[in-house]
């Protein structure tokens, strides 16, 4: 069964019931799967390609949208709303240009080691299998409301809306978590509720608005923490805060799904832990000490590059470049990153491709983008430039330079100007160096 | 106290406009983190997320106006 045969069953067997809310708008099951219908017939009646980009707008009819090209029978291909048009249009290229094999659901753009973007290709059976290991491995229900505040190009939130259709659940959709009034008007008392945040989202929360979020400790079933390590001051604070819900962190990604996750309220608390595999998903740690993963919620490959998809997916494993190991009693841990990507709220970024763009900022000589401590991300991408001896450093212009030329999360907070960056005997940037310091 | 208050916002937040009279849309999650957060340290004022309002964060003017209304209650 796909998604969509679980949302047409749905609708035969709760028709009634609140599918989706979003704003003043709400729609039932029966109504939801109506305006999908609909707009798949509208797809089949049009000339529109097999894969369809479209920019993950926070709101019903982005949920409209994903199910109805899976409905006609189409790829759907979410984009970042705030993406440049430039990298739009280069994506929609690519799609057009590559064949994407049969069963492909959606592919989800991200970054590669070298920046270039690589398009995941996940299949449906993929889809069902993550939801199915979310479902056994957080406890999602049928009389759940998923509040969901992140992007939904993003697989940290768009995967929850999965499990929620799987189950005749509740999406509550909102845009962003800028608002906290916001926020907190989804929360009804007798409700049963859960949410997925990336740390910075629980910094904000348990920096100004503690007293509100301890408030919903009786109807927040469990909360998914993702993207990156939360500080564990942090899981300290929230398992204090709320005692009775369960806070997952997860091990996932584009590439391998949803892998593996720990309840950290369980009285250990423990900083790095993954928890056990759930049922579609096996981990197995590498002789170098790598995570890689086997199941069913592994990604078919990289859109029109089987060579780049062979250096991650052989043997119906995906090999990861975090470093991690598996405790005595099944658990997953993981370290570090094997590679120089850095990690910001659950985005990858390849530090040369911010530095490519630097390098051509009129009167930037020499740079190195790093991965540097912030107060409310944990970490961010930091810019460390050196300029030439005319010119003047703005890191207002600087920023936005790049903004107009790369993703805002690529895009770095921090900048400093040096007078030198550091290099290796050979002229490459020695990042290591910055890596201890 | 305006300009104070500008500069430390440009200086934490170099993407944003300040000058623009839609301020709170134009701000993600993240930059209204670091304006509580660059604002409480500054003048050592208690922000908390509700007074993260669209009214609040409309304008620059609109936060002066808010930061003078913690200090003016916090004397």
């Amino acid at each position: 069964m796909t998604l969509e045969d679980y949302l047409k069953q749905d609708a035969e067997r709760y028709p009634d019931k609140v599918a989706v809310i979003c704003g003043n708008e709400r729609l039932t099951y029966a109504q939801l799967w109506q305006r999908v219908q609909e707009k798949a017939d509208e797809l089949s009646a049009s000339e529109a390609l097999r894969c369809i980009p479209f920019k993950a707008i926070q709101t019903i009819d982005f949920l409209i949208i994903y199910l109805s090209i899976h409905l006609s029978g189409r790829v759907a291909v979410p984009l970042e709303k705030n993406i440049p048009e430039s990298r739009y249009n280069e994506i929609a290229g690519r799609l057009t240009a590559c064949e994407v094999p049969e069963g492909i659901a959606d592919i989800l753009f991200t970054t590669g080691t070298t920046g270039q973007s690589k398009g995941v290709m996940i299949s449906h059976r993929t889809i069902v299998a993550d939801a199915e290991n979310l479902i056994a491995g957080q406890g999602f229900s049928h009389d759940l409301t998923f509040v969901v505040h992140g992007p939904l190009n993003h697989i940290g939130s768009l995967s929850k809306m999965w499990p929620v259709i799987l189950l005749g659940g509740t999406l509550h959709i909102l845009d962003g978590l800028k608002d906290a009034n916001v926020f907190f008007q989804a929360f009804e008392p007798e409700g049963k509720y859960a949410t997925f945040f990336v740390p910075a989202n629980i910094r904000f929360l348990l920096s100004f608005d503690a007293k509100r979020f301890a408030a919903l400790a009786d109807c927040l079933d469990f909360i998914e923490s993702g993207g990156a390590p939360l500080s564990h001051a942090d899981m300290l604070q929230l398992c204090q805060l709320l005692p009775h819900t369960r806070l997952y962190n997860t091990y996932a990604s584009t590439e391998t799904g949803i892998i593996a996750t720990y309840d950290f309220n369980d009285g250990e608390c423990l900083a790095g832990c993954l928890g056990r595999p759930m049922p579609h998903s096996r981990v197995i740690i590498t002789p170098k000490g790598l995570i890689s993963c086997q199941g069913d919620t592994l990604m078919s490959g990289y859109l029109g590059d089987p060579e780049l998809t062979a250096t991650v997916l052989r043997d119906d494993t995906v090999y990861m470049s975090d470093y991690g190991h598996i405790d005595e009693k099944g658990r997953l841990h993981i370290g570090g990153r094997e590679n120089d990507v850095i990690n910001v709220g659950g985005y990858k970024v390849a530090p040369t491709e911010v530095e490519d763009v630097a390098m051509s900022v009129p009167g930037i000589k020499d740079c190195i983008c790093i991965s540097a401590e912030h107060p409310i991300m944990g970490r961010a991408l930091k810019l460390l430039v050196v300029m030439a001896e005319d010119a003047v450093f703005s890191k207002r212009t600087i920023a936005r330079y790049l903004a107009e030329r790369l993703e805002p999360y690529k895009v770095p907070q921090l900048y400093e100007q040096v007078d030198a960056i550091a290099r290796t005997y050979n002229g490459k940037i020695n990042r290591k160096y910055y890596l201890v310091s | 106290m305006k300009e104070k208050i500008r500069t430390l916002l440009e200086d934490a937040l170099p993407l944003v406009d300040f000058d623009s009279d839609f301020l709170f849309s134009e701000l993600d999650s993240l930059g209204i983190t670091t304006i509580l957060m660059t604002l409480s340290d500054a003048f050592g004022i208690q922000l908390e997320a509700v007074d993260a309002t669209p009214r609040n964060l409309k304008t620059l003017d609109s936060i002066v106006a808010m930061v003078e209304r913690k200090l003016g209650s916090e004397e």
